[in-house]
């Protein structure tokens, strides 16, 4: 089949992009933090069997993958395919100290760093602060130094856009170095299936084999014309992922998309009362968060756990960004909350999270209509 | 019941009802219109929880061929029925309702046999027993309706704001609706002078959707006062509207008294140089544009810089400038509803500083109405 272009392909491979991906890194730390789970199956997971078979899978270590258990699948599935699994609360504040730790190290060879997870992020080391000038020599050193500092192994992929690092450290994993250069492309994306394309999921997979598109070596024949009508933008973006070509830069100055603050309670709350108040403590802490970070939003999510790990959020837009103040972030969550949410049930966790940011760099003055209030 | 109508004259009457009637309610009967047939009569009637309409068709009514057989009433769904009604072939519909609230449509060669719901458990419409009418010319009301209700905020989080505060005292009639971030103020003569003064918070909505019903041919209006409804009774109609609960504002003291700084335009130009600023501010991510005064220049200019787009600059056609120089930004949004509902007249803008309200009247009459709008700190 002869492929009509529509628009040039430009591949510009002057850039040096690292993509680390921390290995099975929630089960790592708990098995470094606790070597009795070295040598059994371990998931981190809510245990279905105490949550009423609700929650699902953040990680499982090798041992509990060899049974097919992997990453967001339901916890009840997990516990079916390994019954004798151990299931350990996930520890996010732990994952968080650990993920800046290793932050604090990437810092050292680049400040150009776009974390797309706590164990996940792409580098860009064009230009490195120690002056090594070599992406392989660097990407060693990183393993290496959070080795070290963190008894914690991940995997690297090296190559000129994100695209491909990030395929590259899948090709690697566990603990592996992989590089994919300009010519390696089309002999290393042939064999590669496409399910593995990042951004193709569920709803694309049967599509692509409907259209006779199984692997790398599959899609690279498919036209431009065909891709977009069938996949959209996406198939602009494959057309040209599959040739080598990726312009995203690796967004390191990336706004941050929204500030959230959120309680967990060991007691359920179970009154109005209580959760009335709770929620105006959040939405006063959640004040303060926006206003040091100087933004404004248009968008609040009102987050609600009950006891039995059920998570409910919903959210409200306006056209105008909402006033900064306790009592407009609270009349909004209180307003959701009646809603969706049934007290009665007792609530484990409650949460306000101010989105679709902006930064303040003006602020509509206001007339002082109600006294003590503005 | 069982009555025949012309179908023109049942279809307008049901456009006015349904705005009352929504499909989203949480009482499921008041999706629903009810028909009421009387010996010389027929009564339609929408309500939700904010508005009722009542709206009545005579049999003295001669475009409306209506001619009652048996009295009776039904519910039926509003929306369902209207489409059906509207698309009916023949000019002349009949209405039947037979037993288990079973309704038959026939019109030409069509017959619709549609499920109807007991009229008895539709609520009653509120009763408002007011000693006090005040008659409105309905066009009058209608744009004062339309002056102040731009200002009105949206937000309920201040319940109160979604209103306009109407004050009634001997002959004058006062509106304003206030968002906190503009307000919007507008006296009004009455005919006739009331004994007692009032003083009443409507919904905007409900405001809006009155003035959309006041049509040319609608000469006044009279309006009745409850504790928490207001009645509007116009032609063979009855408007209901909840009333809002609470102590507004004194918004008296928020408008500035004096200013350092006065421009003179007209409406129209300012508002085709600022929609003409605001499409820049629109598609950058911050709403905000700038207006720089250089009095001893008789000069303004309207500026807007959106760093992701661009940036527009354009000297403002004014006829008089006097008074200090001066930079001030706004929400150029405001502006906009404010000139438009100026319409084509001459405007005086005034201003005290960068940081303070400024306000727009009308020159020809600069008591009766004005808008003011705040300013947008910038950082």
């Amino acid at each position: 089949m002869e492929t009509e272009v529509l628009t040039p392909i430009n591949i510009d491979d002057s850039r040096k992009i690292i993509h680390v991906d921390m290995d099975a890194f929630y089960a790592s730390i708990e098995m470094r933090d606790n070597p009795k789970f070295k040598t059994q199956p371990l998931v981190v997971a809510h245990d279905p069997r105490l949550t009423g078979g609700h929650g699902v899978v953040t990680t499982a270590n090798y041992i509990a993958r060899q049974f097919g258990v992997h990453s967001a699948m339901p916890a009840m599935k997990a516990l079916e395919l390994c019954p004798e699994a151990i299931f350990k609360d996930p520890d996010f504040t732990k994952y968080r100290a650990v993920s800046e730790q290793i932050h604090q190290i990437f810092h050292e060879y680049t400040d150009k760093i776009e974390p797309v997870a706590f164990d996940e992020a792409y580098l860009d080391v064009s230009e490195d602060k120690k002056g090594l000038g070599d992406a392989v020599l660097i990407a060693h050193e990183i393993q290496k130094v959070i080795f070290n500092e963190t008894q914690l192994t991940c995997s690297t992929g090296i190559s000129y856009n994100k695209f491909l690092a990030k395929m590259a450290s899948e090709y690697s994993k566990p603990v592996g170095v992989a590089i994919i250069e300009k010519d390696d492309v089309a002999e290393f994306l042939k064999n590669i299936p496409i399910e593995r394309f990042r951004g193709v999921g569920k709803k694309t997979v049967p599509k692509m084999h409907e259209l006779g598109v199984f692997q790398g070596a599959d899609l690279i024949k498919m036209s431009e014309n065909d891709l977009i009508h069938y996949f959209g933008k996406f198939g602009y973006t494959l057309f040209r992922w599959v040739r080598g070509q990726d312009d995203r830069p690796v967004e390191y100055l990336r706004e941050r998309k929204s500030i959230g603050k959120e309680e967990t309670y060991g007691k359920l709350l179970t009154t109005e009362m209580e959760v009335e108040e709770r929620l105006r403590v959040i939405a006063k802490n959640l004040l303060r968060a926006v206003l040091k970070r100087q933004k404004h939003g248009k968008t609040i999510v009102l987050k609600l756990r009950y006891g039995d790990f059920e998570t409910l959020t919903k959210r409200i837009t306006l056209d105008e960004f909402f006033q900064n103040d306790v009592e407009t972030y609270y009349f909004y969550a209180k307003q959701i909350l009646d809603e969706i949410a049934d007290i009665s049930r007792g609530i484990r966790l409650l949460g306000i999270t101010l989105t679709n940011l902006t930064d303040q760099n003006f602020q509509e003055v206001s007339l002082p209509l109600f006294k003590h209030s503005e | 019941m069982k009555f025949t109508i012309a179908r023109n004259t049942f279809i307008k009457k049901l456009n006015a009802v349904q705005r009352a009637i929504s499909s989203k309610t949480t009482i499921p009967i008041l999706t629903g219109l009810k028909i009421e047939a009387e010996e010389d009569r027929l009564i339609l009637t929408g309500s939700n929880t904010d508005i009722s309409i009542e709206t009545t068709i005579s049999t003295n009514d001669e475009e409306a061929h209506l001619n009652i057989e048996s009295t009776g009433a039904v519910v039926l769904t509003a929306r369902f029925f209207g489409d059906i009604v509207k698309k009916l072939p023949d000019n002349t519909m009949l209405l039947e309702v037979k037993d288990g609230f079973q309704t038959t449509i026939t019109s030409g060669a069509s017959e619709f046999k549609i499920n109807g719901l007991d009229a008895n458990n539709f609520p009653h419409l509120p009763e408002v027993d007011s000693q006090t009418t005040i008659t409105l010319k309905a066009d009058v009301f209608s744009e004062m309706i339309n002056e102040t209700v731009i200002a009105v905020s949206n937000q309920e989080s201040r319940p109160i704001l979604t209103g306009i505060h109407f004050t009634i005292e001997g002959n004058k009639l006062s509106a304003v609706a206030t968002d906190s971030h503009r307000l919007s103020q507008r006296v009004i003569n009455l005919p006739e002078p009331i004994k007692m003064p009032e003083d009443i918070i409507i919904p905007g909505k409900s405001l809006l959707e009155l003035s959309r019903m006041l049509d040319d041919e609608i000469d006044t209006i009279t309006l009745q006062i409850s504790e928490n409804q207001a009645l509007f009774t116009f032609d063979e109609t009855l408007f209901y509207s909840r009333l809002l609960e609470g102590l507004y504002p004194d918004t008296s003291r928020l408008i500035p008294k004096e200013s350092s700084t006065e421009m003179e335009f007209e409406a129209p130009e300012l508002l085709a140089s600022i929609e003409r600023a605001s499409l820049l501010s629109h598609a950058g991510r911050n709403n905000v544009v700038k207006l720089t005064i250089n009095a001893a220049n008789k000069q303004a200019i309207i500026s807007g810089d959106s760093p992701e787009v661009g940036n527009v600059e354009e000297e403002v056609v004014t006829k008089d400038i006097v008074g200090e120089d001066l930079e001030i930004s706004f929400n150029p949004d405001y502006l906009k509803d404010a000139l438009r509902s100026f319409g084509h007249t001459s405007i005086k803008m005034a201003f005290t500083s960068a940081l303070r309200p400024f306000t727009l009247v009308p020159t020809e009459d600069q008591e009766n109405f004005i808008q003011l709008i705040t300013p947008v700190r910038t950082f």
